[in-house]
């Protein structure tokens, strides 16, 4: 059944969308992640223009996010005052990172910089990743526990704030910087940021792992709320009926994937999921590498 | 099941139009060497839209065919700049370099006759008519090369935007003829041009200038217009609606 796509002004097949949405849907249920970065270049790669696809694959992630969040809000498992800083940092970061967007597109760059932008920091993360859980399985047996409380360089700076729920009294500035980070990657990349901002609030900010996860998806749910807000007013390529498609996949395959998920262990789904995001980075680094098939393209006159 | 329903209507409303026409054709004729129609003034896209076939179909006063008239049907849809970028390598990647800037290029342009064009007409007189691809008034400002032309009319062949002799005008009875303009999903919104021209001997004899609108309607219509001049509040509905869609997904396929 074929859909035509008002903002994107092309006609695609439903079913693909929403088994698509489906499939990113499992997977990130599968991995507990949002699931956008997947799913921007799977449109990308089905002919979707790349600021259609990022604006419109922000907007799914929000929505994506918001069970999870109420969830995790129903059982206490948010620091509202983190949230608050880290969506505070978010919200200045997206703003430069649309700015960011409409100034490459207008120069033409801009398909060129979501791929560059996918391939290091995919490429960054799904390393480290990987890395990390195969050491962790190697030394399951005699594992050494970290401690989760280290003081380094980050504690002797000014502006420190308590936050009661995490159980730190910290520099509101390392929480401020890391949500710019990932605001500018979630405006450019159409990511909600979830797979980098973990670790951050691990192993950075120090935060105990039990409110990380609704910690994370409260400056999701926000930043991917303002940069479809903003993709709406200044580049206007947010598809509300592209968005709802790959929702009503999404939602579906979440909930099967998060039923599997249970079944596997910790360090075996974190090296899975490391493996395919580095897969996503390189078949995106083998497109910026290998000979294009058309050597012209034509966009519009900005 | 729609598609194979709409195209069956199509062409029910063409023969009766032919009909129509050819009754009439005896009266009118005398008057005018040329009558030529559209089979619609309207082309609508909704959210089902996968293209359509606009008719173009008229009849002459005189035979056409081989030594007798020729008849030539130009379509043009509504025009804009566009930007056409050549890919370099840089170091390793491939990325987009110099560029090429045209003004006023048709979205839509197809050209069909009974004979191609080139056979039909002194080259002064197509070049200056813009009858043909290679006719076509295209001025780039940027870089010079010959070859952002030559890419330009490439990608928008492949498009099925820019359509050159892909079917010639048929011909029924020696003086009707008719021609079906294919529209891509991808043909943009505006007001198009339709000419009609009936080449006597190497001349132009006549011309029919007729017009129609491709539009988009009902919903996304409507949501390309709030879209577009209401973008602030459209923001916010793509919020709202992504947010309650993912709750009420989340409450009806809950698996646990």
């Amino acid at each position: 059944m074929q859909v035509y796509l008002p903002i994107a002004g092309i006609s695609v097949d439903a079913m693909l969308l929403v088994g698509i949405g489906f499939l990113v849907g499992w997977l990130s249920g599968l991995f507990g992640v949002g699931g956008g970065f997947l799913l921007t270049p799977a449109l990308i790669l089905i002919g979707i223009p790349a600021p259609v696809a990022v604006a419109s694959g922000a907007n799914q992630t929000l929505g994506a996010s918001v069970s999870g969040l109420m969830a995790q809000w129903r059982r206490g498992n948010v620091d509202p005052k983190m949230g608050g800083v880290l969506t505070a940092g978010g919200f200045v970061g997206s703003l430069a990172g649309v700015q960011l967007f409409a100034l490459l597109q207008r120069v033409g760059q801009i398909d060129l910089a979501v791929s560059v932008f996918y391939v290091v920091v995919l490429g960054t993360v799904g390393g480290l990743m990987v890395m990390e859980s195969v050491r962790a399985i190697l030394r399951r047996r005699g594992a050494v526990r970290r401690r989760l409380h280290e003081h380094f360089w980050m504690h002797g700076l000014p502006l420190k704030m308590r936050f009661r729920k995490s159980r730190l009294y910290i520099s509101v500035i390392p929480p401020l910087l890391a949500g710019f980070f990932i605001g500018v990657l979630s405006a450019i990349m159409g990511v909600g940021g979830g797979f980098m901002l973990v670790p951050v609030m691990i192993y950075l900010l120090g935060m105990p792992t039990a409110v990380v996860i609704g910690t994370s998806l409260f400056q999701v749910v926000f930043v991917t709320a303002n940069v479809t807000l903003l993709q709406a007013v200044q580049v206007g390529s947010v598809d509300v009926v592209l968005t709802l498609l790959l929702l009503l996949g999404g939602v579906i395959g979440a909930q099967f994937g998060a039923k599997m998920g249970t079944k596997l262990r910790g360090e075996e789904t974190r090296a899975l999921l490391g493996a395919l995001v580095l897969a996503v980075a390189l078949s995106l680094l083998w497109g910026l590498v290998r000979r294009p098939d058309a050597f012209f393209v034509i966009g519009p006159a900005l | 099941m729609r598609g194979g329903l709409g195209r069956a209507v199509t062409h029910l409303r063409l023969v009766v139009l032919l009909l129509a026409l050819f009754l009439a054709a005896p009266a009118r004729a005398q008057d005018q060497p040329l009558v030529a129609a559209l089979s619609t003034q309207e082309v609508r896209i909704s959210t089902g839209f996968v293209g359509e076939a606009i008719m173009v179909f008229g009849s002459t006063d005189q035979p056409i065919g081989p030594g007798g008239d020729e008849i030539l049907v130009v379509a043009r849809g509504p025009t804009r700049p566009l930007v056409v970028r050549r890919k370099v390598k840089a170091l390793l990647f491939w990325i987009n370099g110099p560029s090429a800037r045209f003004d006023d290029v048709p979205g839509f342009y197809a050209i069909a006759g009974t004979r191609p064009a080139w056979q039909l007409l002194p080259e002064a007189l197509r070049q200056e008519n813009g009858l043909g691809l290679d006719a076509l008034p295209l001025t780039s400002t940027g870089s010079r090369s010959p070859a952002f032309r030559a890419a330009l009319l490439d990608l928008k062949k492949s498009s099925g935007l820019w359509l050159e002799g892909v079917a010639p005008v048929e011909i029924r009875g020696g003086r009707l003829f008719h021609i079906a303009v294919p529209l891509p999903a991808t043909v943009p919104t505006g007001d198009y041009k339709v000419e009609v021209l009936l080449v006597r001997s190497r001349r132009i004899a006549a011309r029919e200038e007729m017009s129609f609108r491709v539009e988009r309607v009902g919903t996304a219509d409507r949501i390309a217009d709030v879209a577009e001049n209401h973008a602030f509040f459209y923001g916010l509905a793509c919020i709202m609606l992504a947010a309650l869609a993912g709750w009420l997904g989340s409450v009806l396929f809950r698996r646990d």
